[in-house]
């Protein structure tokens, strides 16, 4: 009677260990993809994609893993919980790092755009003082309307940032900073080239 | 003790016999294709990283819903009993996805190096025509419309150059498409107008030749303007000895047709009347004998056809004077020279010297090639 009441509990005891370890991690699941989705969110396919792409990487092959033991007859989900605990913790870094980026991009358009309008009435000031002689009038009137096309890519940037296309913004800014700066250096030249005569 | 040893026994057998049937399950249970569903989720990685999913589309789509088809095949075989699974479909899909995902990297790869050259050839060539249009048009009097849209042209060519060396290749196609309309559309319309005006160089060229063969036989002083150069050559003996730059009329391309249209009027002219600085506000003229005899008939014809009002003037007064210098063509039509390069003109001029001004005394082609 002794020995019948032992097995029977050591039955119980297993069946408790192999469906304890056999249940899909459903909820693990869900959170992991709540916290890819919070990355998607977060841009993290626009500021880190190699990132976010190693993320989701990593999820389809737990979901593989699952589905995998799901075949099995003795299933074991202990690994793919592991696996599904280290990619969660990866998405939230992943949206905390586009987050940073976002951050780091944003400013970097705040500092072009500081520099560049600065640039903008630098070449304005440097206008009054180039040479007009032999065709440099012409070239200043070429200049001026170049000046205002900048100045119309900036307000576009402007309008970029303001609706949270960083990366847009900041392509738009480094191209009109570009066109800017070298009208300052083709002033600056000129003014020089007159000054050393 | 004999019921126990019975009891004992009959578990054994149990165990034995339970152990048996699941070292059969497990034999004779089809394999999950673990191995080939592995195989295909890297090669669809792969593919991503290759950046199929931009340049190589469809292929990409298609191989990602095989490897979608293919789990959701795998989860729903998962579902039956053990013994009645089949994964065979589960391997065709993965299978044929893992023949996408590699198309793809594989065209993704070429478009993206194809379309790397394209665009890298693309970009040089539209620096080539920012580079043409500003030796061509920096001082034609280009309309302010057509101005903005080469300004705009150069700023979205920037852009495209920014984005391209970030790998963002469609974008940049995008980019350099806009620049290419803006950029080809101002440079045909420019280079259409500049073609239309060139189109009396035939005539230019006869009176350049006929002004400096008189100056060769008249052994005597000529005064050639060449409008597009910006230029004014003298001319003694038939040979060049002096060269100054010269400031025109705002309107400067194409004859003069009418009083006010701040054209600087094309033709075989004479000087009529030389005033000091005393007599003109522009340091010292030369008057022109505009309108000669050609011009009167031809803006005559013009009234006569109705392409000019009848309320329409010819103008006069055109002059060589002074007070240039100033960088850009300002005149009401006249020819300006800074005051000291007037006063050589003005030394070497008399009544009745000639004074040649033609649109250009160089070819388009010779202009477009230099």
């Amino acid at each position: 009677m002794k020995n019948k009441v032992l097995m029977g509990l050591a039955a119980i005891a297993m069946v408790a260990v192999l469906s304890s370890c056999g249940k899909k991690p459903q909820a693990e699941i869900d959170a992991t993809n709540a916290a890819i989705e919070a990355a998607k969110t977060a841009e993290a396919a626009v500021y880190v994609p190699a990132e976010f792409t190693a993320v989701q990487d990593s999820m389809n092959a737990v979901m593989a893993d699952i589905t995998a033991q799901e075949s099995k007859l003795f299933k074991n989900f202990k690994a793919s919980k592991e696996k599904l605990a280290t990619t969660l913790t990866l998405a939230n870094q992943v949206a905390a790092n586009a987050a940073v980026k976002k951050e780091e991009v944003k400013k970097e358009v705040e500092a072009g755009m500081t520099a560049i309008k600065a640039v903008i009435e630098e070449n304005k000031t440097l206008m009054t003082k180039a040479p007009r002689g032999k065709e440099g009038a012409a070239v200043l009137e070429q200049m001026k309307t170049e000046m205002t096309t900048i100045e119309a890519s900036v307000v576009e940037a402007q309008g970029l940032f303001d609706k949270g296309s960083y990366m847009d913004a900041l392509n738009k800014v480094k191209a009109a900073s570009d066109r800017a700066t070298g009208i300052n250096t083709e002033l600056k030249d000129a003014i020089a080239k007159v000054k050393g005569r | 003790m004999r019921n126990g040893w019975r009891t004992s026994l009959i578990f054994a057998a149990a165990a034995m016999l339970l152990t048996l049937i699941i070292i059969l399950m497990i034999r004779f249970t089809p394999d999950p294709p673990v191995s080939e569903m592995k195989f295909a989720r890297e090669t669809l990685s792969q593919a991503g990283k290759d950046r199929a999913d931009t340049y190589s589309k469809k292929l990409y789509t298609d191989a990602k819903k095989y490897y979608d088809s293919a789990l959701v095949n795998w989860q729903q075989q998962n579902e039956r009993f053990i013994y009645f699974r089949n994964y065979d479909k589960v391997l065709i899909f993965a299978n044929l996805s893992i023949e996408r995902a590699d198309q793809a990297a594989e065209n993704s790869i070429n478009s993206t190096s194809t379309l790397k050259i394209k665009l890298k050839q693309k970009i040089e060539s539209l620096n080539d025509l920012v580079k043409e249009i500003n030796d061509l048009f920096t001082t034609y009097p280009l309309t302010s419309e057509t101005r903005n849209r080469i300004s705009k042209g150069k700023i979205v060519l920037k852009e495209a150059e920014i984005v391209y060396k970030k790998g963002q290749y469609l974008q940049a196609n995008r980019k350099l498409t806009d620049a290419e309309y803006l950029l080809t559309y101002s440079y045909d319309d420019a280079t259409a107008n500049l073609r239309n005006y060139f189109k009396s160089y035939p005539v230019w060229k006869n009176w350049v030749n006929k002004t400096i063969n008189d100056s060769r036989i008249n052994k005597d002083y000529s005064i050639i303007i060449d409008k597009f150069s910006r230029k004014c050559f003298i001319y003694l003996n038939g040979v060049r000895k002096w060269e100054f730059n010269v400031e025109l009329g705002t309107n400067w391309v194409g004859d003069k047709r009418i009083k006010g249209d701040k054209a600087t009027p094309e033709g075989m002219y004479k000087i009529t009347r030389k005033f000091d600085s005393r007599k003109t506000k522009y340091y010292k003229a030369l008057l022109l004998d505009y309108p000669n005899e050609e011009d009167m008939a031809k803006f005559k014809s013009e009234i006569a056809k109705g392409s000019l009002p009848e309320s329409a003037k010819i103008g006069g007064l055109i002059e060589i004077h002074g007070n240039g210098g100033k960088g850009i063509d300002w005149t009401e039509g006249c020819v300006a020279l800074t005051d000291k390069e007037m006063d050589v003109v003005f030394k070497i001029s008399k009544v009745g010297t000639p004074v040649t001004i033609v649109g250009s005394m160089v070819d388009l082609e010779n202009i477009v090639n230099r």
